[in-house]
């Protein structure tokens, strides 16, 4: 993403003026353009005029809307159909990267010759069209980090990920913020049944084949920014997968497939579906080459807090009342947290999870957000998406019979005020 | 593209306005769309109004746009339209009034039917009738069938009447009858059948055992022996020889491991027995339970050489942990093998000190001591298998005057069978055989099914006919709980089929869920189950990412009380209720099926509702299916 242009005043009041370039770009401004907010983008409209002998005549027109917005839906790409595969084998076709759509709907709120204000509206993000956002509450400190964030000169890491079972493979791209599953791909092979085998290495053999073409067709080996390729699986399917794909590359004189050779990287996991993919970035193989990375250390993270529940469960603590009792004490030392909080329509809300944040901070506490569109975001969604690590160990009973003590005590002090009032 | 872009953008003020515009005449220039309504009023004046012609105005600028503004080939298509539309009515219009007729006719032929309950009667004859009409369906019969219900998709009130004609009723009791008559005999004659899961860690002889065994009751041709020696000696793996009878694919005789299960049949003076050899390398474990799932009793081989049974035992090893998963999947009957006693110079202390370090935590895992049997063997060399005549039993005779391993496996129990039950049958394999069709392997999980019924594919809507069923190579005519058969299917559309699948007979379906509550019990694990925790849920031969998505409450484990409400973690051996939810994994891109399976509660169904839970390679815990949540 290019910052284009920023203004905002300490209080967090003013203006930021990007432009996205990829999906990924699309992600984050999902994640930044909230209910309420004013935002500035083209739109394309379609204008009628009645000419003097009563026939319309319409025309489209170009122009800047401002709009008060009212909702924001994502869809994210869909680069391939699912499924089945016999066909996905057979269409050579070049991938089609349709990208993701963000749609921000609102009542328009500039004067403007066309459309009248307070007209509804919905733009279309789009790649390379400047958008301007105006916080309705201004910007805090998540607001602004994600656009710094966002706009880092150059791409993070990308990995290409296939996930393999027998007959099954699923096609990933790792971004810093996103994972695309590009294609899930099935080819029934059936298991082995007491008489002969060959029906069973036949479905195997059209399983790599058809796999092969996949993998041509969605990872983008030759890219230099594609870091690392990982083939994972449970048993041993990915040797035979990245044995069939280089002596396919070398039978085809695939120079380019072969000069990836050493992007390869073989990753046992334990089973073959996507999630898995925590797996493979908590892999000591992707944690050497590519640990700096957003999404090995979310990875890295949530398996040290799982560790923690098994070697201190009193230092492992989830949930969102939870957490914030804890780091009232100051105890949280590592804050693992989902972005899909920071996008609650509830503007009370999300600044109790700002404060949050800021508040671990502050402690020195270490805060990881992790993003929604990867597996282990997803993970923590589904854990209440907060959970925290905490530098000494609490009982959470103790502290939630605490908690009513010190409620029931004020509440007490409030009822004696109010007798001696009375 | 351009025109989805362009309906998004338009203003909801003026989305009435437009929607005239961009009704078929979309992105036209002014010229283009005046032409467009000229042309329209010309062929209305042959076609005659919306209302007269049943042709909307929105077909006709379609039309029009298609052929490029020629009137007369937009006519003469329109009235083709127009005719294939009054077709259509017609034939719906004329089952209409069959269906009328039918149900008149019924009531007329049913005098038995009490007045006052009339319309209730009515509707209840309606599907028994039209049942009683195809007796066994044949192929002419399944064409006409399909078109039918290709019909319904549109004519949905129709649904009732041509809803695919469940067995005769009479023929379905007929048939319980005679099975029933059959399993006595059975029961009499002392040849039961039953079927075994060999199971334990990664390389204690499970498959030599099976290999070997085959061959002393006479299941493997010399020929076929000498094959099986000469090959594996070839690629330097000779001591798999045995092994290779149900090692059958080439990676797996080139790695010397078992990686998915094998089927065999033996049969021993008194019973039929179907085996199911299991891998024990931990990362098939899936396939494992798969197998495990389509049996009543267990094998357990144990290596006794010095460190390996220990190996297998310790914590994180699979003798361990196969044993919790087939008691878990229902499995009450276990045999202890105790192999490679060759090792060991067969010493009798190795094999007492690895009986008594097992019995205990058999107990501890819920099998009773009397269903737990032991035997001393040395598979390679067939000592103590089904004799301990050869040269190479010399030792172990000194101190062992016990059953041998077939004398054990004679005395296994069958299970009682539930033939009353309704008809599952989770499918473990799908295959295509030259000649015989599609076939589904898998086992009769209550019920009976017979060759020519239509049976139903759950999920999804598929179904198919039965065109042959078959056992260890005989061909049946039905087949009843309990049994490990193939069922060769016709009138099949095959994307239906998947391992996992369940079929069942039309009229009573299993239901399908996503979510549901179950009772648990955790196993010995290191890191405690959280509210949200990922696992893989197994139910089957099927495993699918879901969460636990509540923490319901812990339950004492004797006597089930609640201990504690929403608990914060679930620790190891912990009995607890919880709710488990199927997880839709897709976070960009297209997403995996709809996660949907089928699954009944353990009080309707004890083989439809167990579920075994697993995370990271570790089965976590199992449990039953206590309700379903839709
Ligand atoms: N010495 C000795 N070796 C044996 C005996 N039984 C099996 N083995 C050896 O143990 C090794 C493993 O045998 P398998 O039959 O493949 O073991 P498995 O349990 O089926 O292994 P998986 O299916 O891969 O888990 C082979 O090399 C066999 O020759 C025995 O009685 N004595
Ligand atoms: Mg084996």
């Amino acid at each position: 993403m290019k910052l284009v242009n920023k203004y905002v005043d300490k209080n967090g009041a003013g203006h930021v003026t990007l432009r996205p370039e990829d999906d990924e770009d699309m992600w984050h401004l999902y994640n930044l353009i909230q209910e309420g907010d004013s935002v500035r983008a083209p739109a394309i409209r379609r204008v009628q005029n009645v000419s003097a002998t009563g026939s319309t005549e319409s025309h489209r027109v170009r122009l800047n809307l401002t709009l008060a917005v009212t909702r924001v839906t994502w869809a994210p790409s869909t680069s391939a159909s699912a499924g089945d595969l016999a066909q996905a084998a057979e269409s050579s076709s070049t991938p089609q990267n349709s990208t993701a759509a963000l749609h921000v709907t609102g009542r328009v709120t500039s004067e403007n010759p066309h459309v009248k204000m307070g007209a509804f509206h919905t733009l279309d993000l789009e790649v390379n069209r400047d958008v301007r956002i105006e916080k309705a509450d201004g910007w805090d400190s998540i607001a602004l980090g994600r656009v710094q964030e966002s706009c880092v000169p150059g791409r993070g890491a990308e990995v290409g990920a296939v996930v393999c079972g027998e007959g099954t493979a699923i096609f990933c791209l790792l971004s810093e913020h996103m994972t695309v599953i590009l294609q899930r791909l099935e080819v029934p092979i059936p298991r082995k049944i007491a008489t002969g085998s060959s029906a069973h290495e036949k479905g195997l053999s059209r399983f790599y084949s058809t796999l092969y073409s996949s993998f041509l067709r969605h990872i983008p080996y030759a890219n230099p920014s594609l870091r690392a390729i990982v083939i994972a699986s449970p048993g041993w399917v990915r040797d035979g997968v990245y044995d069939y794909i280089m002596s396919e590359a070398s039978r085809t004189g695939n120079k380019a497939l072969l000069g990836a050779r050493n992007k390869f990287l073989k990753v046992h996991v334990n089973s073959p579906h996507v999630h898995s993919l925590v797996e493979v970035l908590q892999s000591p193989e992707i944690v050497s080459q590519l640990k700096e990375t957003k999404f090995a250390r979310e990875g890295i993270m949530l398996d040290k807090f799982h560790k923690m529940l098994g070697t201190d469960e009193m230092r492992a603590w989830y949930g969102p009342e939870h957490v914030i009792l804890a780091a009232d004490r100051g105890a949280v030392g590592t804050l693992l947290i989902s972005d899909e909080l920071f996008r609650s329509n509830d503007a009370a809300l999300r600044k109790k999870f700002v404060s949050l944040v800021e508040s671990v901070r502050e402690r020195g506490g270490e805060v990881v957000i992790f993003s929604s569109m990867h597996e282990s975001g997803q993970q923590l969604n589904q854990l209440s998406g907060v959970a925290a690590i905490l530098t000494y160990p609490l009982d959470v009973e103790i502290v939630e019979a605490e908690e009513r003590e010190a409620k029931e005590e004020e509440e007490r002090k409030a009822a004696e005020e109010n007798g001696k009032g009375q | 593209m351009s025109r989805h872009r362009y309906v998004r953008n338009i203003d909801v003020d003026e989305e009435l306005e437009e929607d005239i515009l961009s009704d078929g005449g979309d992105d036209l220039s002014p010229e283009d769309y005046e032409l467009l309504m000229d042309r329209v009023d010309l062929v209305r004046a042959t076609l005659g109004s919306e209302d007269q012609s049943g042709i909307s105005d929105h077909e006709v600028k379609d039309t029009l746009l298609y052929y490029n503004y020629a009137v007369e080939q937009s006519v003469n298509w329109l009235l083709e339209e127009q005719a294939r539309k009054n077709a259509a009515k017609e034939r719906k219009a004329a089952k209409e009034r069959e269906k009328a007729a039918k149900l008149a006719q019924s009531k007329a032929t049913s005098p038995k039917i009490a007045r006052p309950s009339a319309p209730k009667a009515a509707k209840k004859t309606a599907p028994s009738k039209s049942g009683s009409g195809t007796a066994t369906p044949t192929r002419a019969v399944d064409q006409r069938q399909l078109d039918i219900s290709a019909l319904n998709l549109t004519a949905k009130e129709d649904a009732p009447v041509e809803e695919e004609p469940p067995k005769p009723t009479i023929a379905l009791e007929k048939l319980l009858e005679e099975v029933r008559k059959e399993m006595d005999t059975q029961e009499r004659s002392e040849k039961r059948s039953l079927s075994l899961v060999v199971i334990g860690h990664v390389d204690a002889g499970k498959s030599t055992l099976m290999g070997r065994l085959l061959y002393e009751l006479g299941r493997v041709e010399e020929k076929k022996r000498m094959a099986n020696e000469r090959g594996s000696s070839k690629i330097g793996k000779s001591s798999f020889s045995w092994a290779w009878e149900l090692d059958g694919t080439t990676e797996e005789r080139e790695r010397g491991i078992t990686m998915d299960i094998a089927l065999q049949s033996l049969s021993t003076p008194h019973r039929e027995i179907t085996i199911l050899d299991a891998p024990g390398h931990k990362d098939f474990i899936p396939n494992m339970i798969s197998g495990a799932s389509q049996a009543d009793s267990a094998l357990l081989v144990v290596d006794s050489a010095t460190g390996e049974f220990e190996a297998g035992f310790e914590r994180g090893g699979q003798t361990r942990e196969h044993l919790l998963l087939v008691r878990s999947l229902g499995v009450s009957q276990v045999i202890v093998a105790v192999n490679k006693l060759d090792q060991v110079q067969w010493e009798k202390s190795r094999y007492e000190e690895i009986c008594s370090t097992l019995k205990p935590f058999l107990v501890q895992s819920g099998f009773q001591s009397s269903k737990t049997r032991f035997v001393p063997i040395g598979a390679m060399a067939g000592v103590n298998l089904s004799s301990r005549d050869s040269p190479e039993s010399g030792a172990l005779k000194q101190w062992y005057k016990g059953p041998t391993l077939v004398d054990l496996l004679d005395t296994l129990e069958p299970p009682s069978r539930d033939i009353m039950a309704p008809l599952r049958f989770p499918i473990s394999n799908v295959f295509k055989e030259q000649g015989a069709g599609i076939g589904v392997a898998g086992r009769v999980c209550g019920g009976v099914v017979q060759v020519g019924e239509r049976l139903r594919i759950l999920p999804g809507d598929g179904t198919a006919v039965v065109k042959s069923i078959s056992n260890d190579d005989h061909s049946l005519p039905w087949a009843a709980d309990g049994s490990n058969v193939i069922l060769y299917l016709t009138s099949v559309d095959p994307v239906h089929l998947s391992i996992g699948s369940v079929m069942c007979r039309p009229d009573n379906l299993i239901p399908l869920a996503t979510a549901f509550t179950a009772r648990i019990i955790t196993f010995d694990i290191d890191i405690p189950v959280i509210a949200g925790a990922s696992v893989e849920l197994y139910h089957h031969s099927r495993d699918v990412p879901a969460s636990i998505s509540k923490l319901v409450s812990t339950l004492d484990r004797a006597t089930g009380a609640v201990v504690k409400k929403n608990p914060r973690v679930l620790a190891k051996t912990t009995s607890a209720e919880v709710q488990i939810t199927l997880r839709n994994t897709s976070m960009s891109g297209p997403s995996a099926q709809a996660p949907i399976i089928p699954l009944e509660s353990f009080s309707n169904n004890k083989d439809m509702g167990r579920i075994l839970i697993r995370r990271s390679g570790e089965t976590i815990g199992a449990g039953v299916v206590l309700s379903l949540l839709s």
